[in-house]
């Protein structure tokens, strides 16, 4: 059942951001998106105390199974696999996070999924487009900086920024809206500092190297 | 096998997944050809060397400069492993030989590139429009094609559409291919019914003094422009160890082959004292006229225009990802480095974009010729511009390894890479006191200091910028040279493994 406040998770809220609220067509290249959204789900795990995120790689702080089975089955996948760094594995996320977070959201009630055509592939359309907008609007509101942000929106905020969605973002704050995120990022969790960093860098690299 | 092992090797593991994704050397390979533009070279900068220089050790120039450069490449490749952003000399600059000189030399390949790009509308101009005369009545003057070219450009930027990889592969093919059946019709029927190996000999290299040596070389590296970019896929290769190195070898040897041939051809088909008199009556169909057949050379006429094309767009995309880049370091102003929807470096592209409209427009209103006065001057320029790069990227390889070998042995660290800035920065020397010889002007002209000369300026804006940097912003000089990876300040990406 879709409302208003969302889902509560980083992941979901992101996705939607990246879509258009009405037609559900990405607003993002996919590779930026994908690696957007892996940081999402990887800052999930981060904030709900799951995985600690350094330069050097992922460890595991704690093996108890999240509620949510998405977040669930990216913990087994950590838990497996321990030797990557942040990179790898953002890099290995965003090949399926986009899809794998839409089904989440068509789960959740918000997307309904309308089957493939000839000329394109399925797409996921949300099923209420303010609450689709929603998620865009709260993180304007976080921008304009009226009240103290929670980790949680702090996140999102950098994360969005970090993938691409700074376009949509930035004429709707405050010319010190910039500066201001930068001092709020610079101030949280040094796990969640590093996902958000590392995913502008891996954004940044994949334009670069002609893969965006 | 250990547990980790294991995992690494089962379909499906992490590791075997992001292998799938990476690229291979027929890939790498790829992109470095497709970027150096062949036919560009082989119709448009061949001939107009010819008759511009007056000097005809061209096919002898492309052999020496393939070994000049497989030397630099060496050290240049041994570097790449090391650092990131390495599709970039400013990075190499910067960590070799710091960061200041690092801002210099990224204003200094801004300039170079910028050079290579707007310089190839004044090919482009001038033979659509004479092809369009020819099969279609249609007259306009060499600039409205220029800036028809520009303005589909700057829509193709800004769209993100680039030509698609299989396009490229098309065009590719066929511009070899046409390039090699011109060489091979145009070898089998010498000028006087003998076949003369003078020009591939050394002593053409310096026919008129060791400044023809410089000349000449300015030339050839022009046409091996676009082999540096192997690196730019680094991150995003197999085994990059292997992979970039194989990649970036292999692309000097087919491009030193592909030219020196095209033009030795032209010189044994025409005589070796004749080319320049008959590459001044006829440009471009210097080359198309090897063949006898007049397919033959319809087909290269329009392969060169798209070759033309698809060079003025991949040099493009180069110079706004060198602006972002530079943009994300906040190095050049910030604004460079944002995307706007879709992911579009808007701000990037829009200012490569008036650069170049600038460009042709003045060149418009002045009534200069464009081949020689746009393609030929601002292309040799900006090849003079990456023959400066060259030279300081192999300094600042033996700086980097000399403070810390990283077990690297010594031909790569240091032999090769001392032994290519030596020749390097022996040549550039040559360059600069021979310009007015690659121009193609009298001794003293304006244009021979002056065109040289905007480098020397570039390079002090950027040291004195970098200085500026340094004292007032710290921690903008301190992420130079790392590219995307700046917003991290981390040097290498870490991957958990020892380096590659």
């Amino acid at each position: 059942m879709a409302r208003l406040s969302g889902t509560g998770r980083l992941a979901d809220d992101l996705y939607l951001m990246a879509h258009d609220d009405r037609t559900g067509k990405p607003l993002l290249q996919p590779r930026a998106a994908g690696l957007g959204l892996a940081g999402a789900l990887l800052a999930e795990l981060v904030l709900a105390g799951r995985i600690e995120v350094e330069p050097g790689g992922i460890a595991i702080a704690d093996r108890n199974p999240p509620q949510d089975a998405l977040a669930g089955s990216v913990l087994g996948l950590l838990l497996r696999e321990h030797q990557h760094s942040p990179r790898e594995w953002l890099v290995f996320l965003a090949r399926t996070a986009a899809s794998d977070v839409a089904g989440r959201l068509e789960h959740s009630g918000y997307l309904v999924r309308t089957p493939a055509r000839t000329w394109r592939s399925q797409r996921w359309v949300p099923v209420d487009p303010d609450c689709a907008f929603a998620p865009m609007a709260r993180v304007q509101a976080t921008l304009r900086a009226s009240r103290p942000v929670t980790a949680a929106q702090a996140s999102l905020a950098g994360l969005a920024v970090a993938c691409g969605l700074g376009a949509r973002l930035w004429p709707y704050a405050p010319p010190t809206a910039r500066r201001w995120l930068q001092e709020v990022l610079a101030q949280l969790d040094p796990g969640l500092r590093e996902v958000i960093a590392q995913t502008q860098a891996a954004v940044d690299s994949a334009l670069l190297a002609h893969r965006v | 096998m250990s547990r980790a092992q294991a995992a690494r090797s089962k379909p499906g593991s992490v590791s075997w997944e992001l292998a799938r994704d990476r690229l291979g050397v027929p890939a790498v390979l790829f992109f470095v050809l497709a970027g150096v533009a062949p036919l560009t070279v082989a119709a448009g900068v061949i001939p107009t060397a010819y008759q511009t220089t007056g000097l005809t050790g061209i096919p002898a120039a492309f052999l020496a400069i393939a070994l000049i450069l497989a030397l630099f490449a060496v050290g240049y490749v041994a570097m790449t492993r090391w650092i990131t952003n390495s599709g970039a000399f400013y990075a190499f600059v910067s960590q070799g030989l710091g960061r200041v000189a690092g801002v210099a030399a990224a204003l200094v390949a801004l300039l170079a590139y910028t050079c290579l790009q707007v310089g190839l509308y004044g090919a482009f101009g001038p033979n659509a429009a004479s092809e369009a005369a020819a099969h279609l009545r249609v007259h306009a003057p060499w600039w409205a094609w220029a800036l028809g070219a520009w303005a589909v450009i700057t829509v193709l930027g800004l769209l993100r559409v680039d030509i698609t990889g299989r396009v490229l592969g098309v065009l590719l093919s066929a511009e070899i291919t046409v390039i090699l059946a011109e060489t091979i019709a145009g070898l089998a029927r010498p000028a006087g019914g003998h076949l003369s190996f003078a020009t591939l000999s050394p002593a053409g290299l310096t026919s008129a003094g060791w400044g023809t040596f410089g000349v000449l070389a300015v030339v050839a590296v022009l046409g091996f422009v676009g082999f540096e970019q192997a690196p730019v896929l680094a991150e995003e290769a197999r085994h990059p160890r292997r992979t970039i190195p194989v990649a970036t070898y292999l692309s000097v040897a087919m491009i030193a082959i592909v030219y020196a041939g095209a033009a030795w051809a032209m010189a044994a088909h025409n005589g070796d004292s004749q080319v320049v008199a008959a590459a001044s009556q006829q440009g471009p169909a210097l080359l198309f006229g090897l063949g006898a057949s007049g397919w033959l050379a319809q087909a290269a006429q329009v392969l060169f225009l798209t070759s033309l094309f698809a060079a003025a767009l991949a040099f493009h995309n180069c110079v706004w990802r060198y602006m972002y880049a530079l943009g994300r370091e906040n190095v050049l102003p910030a604004a460079l480095g944002r995307t706007g929807g879709n992911n579009i470096p808007k701000a990037a592209s829009l200012t490569q974009s008036a650069t170049g409209l600038a460009v042709i427009v003045a060149y418009a209103a002045t009534g200069q010729d464009p081949m020689t006065r746009l393609f030929f001057w601002l292309g040799t320029t900006g090849g003079f511009g990456i023959m400066i790069l060259l030279a300081l990227t192999a300094v600042a390889v033996v700086a980097f390894f000399g403070r810390d070998p990283r077990g690297e042995n010594p031909w790569r660290r240091a032999v090769a890479p001392a032994l290519a800035a030596l020749v390097l920065a022996g040549i550039v020397v040559l360059a600069v006191a021979n310009y007015h010889t690659l121009l193609g002007v009298p001794v003293g002209d304006p244009a021979a200091w002056a065109l040289p000369g905007s480098y020397a300026v570039a390079a002090a804006i950027g040291l004195g910028w970098g200085l500026v940097l340094k004292a007032r912003r710290p921690q903008v000089y301190a992420a130079i040279g790392l590219g995307a990876h700046a917003v991290t300040g981390q040097l290498t990406p870490a991957t958990g493994q020892p380096p590659r």
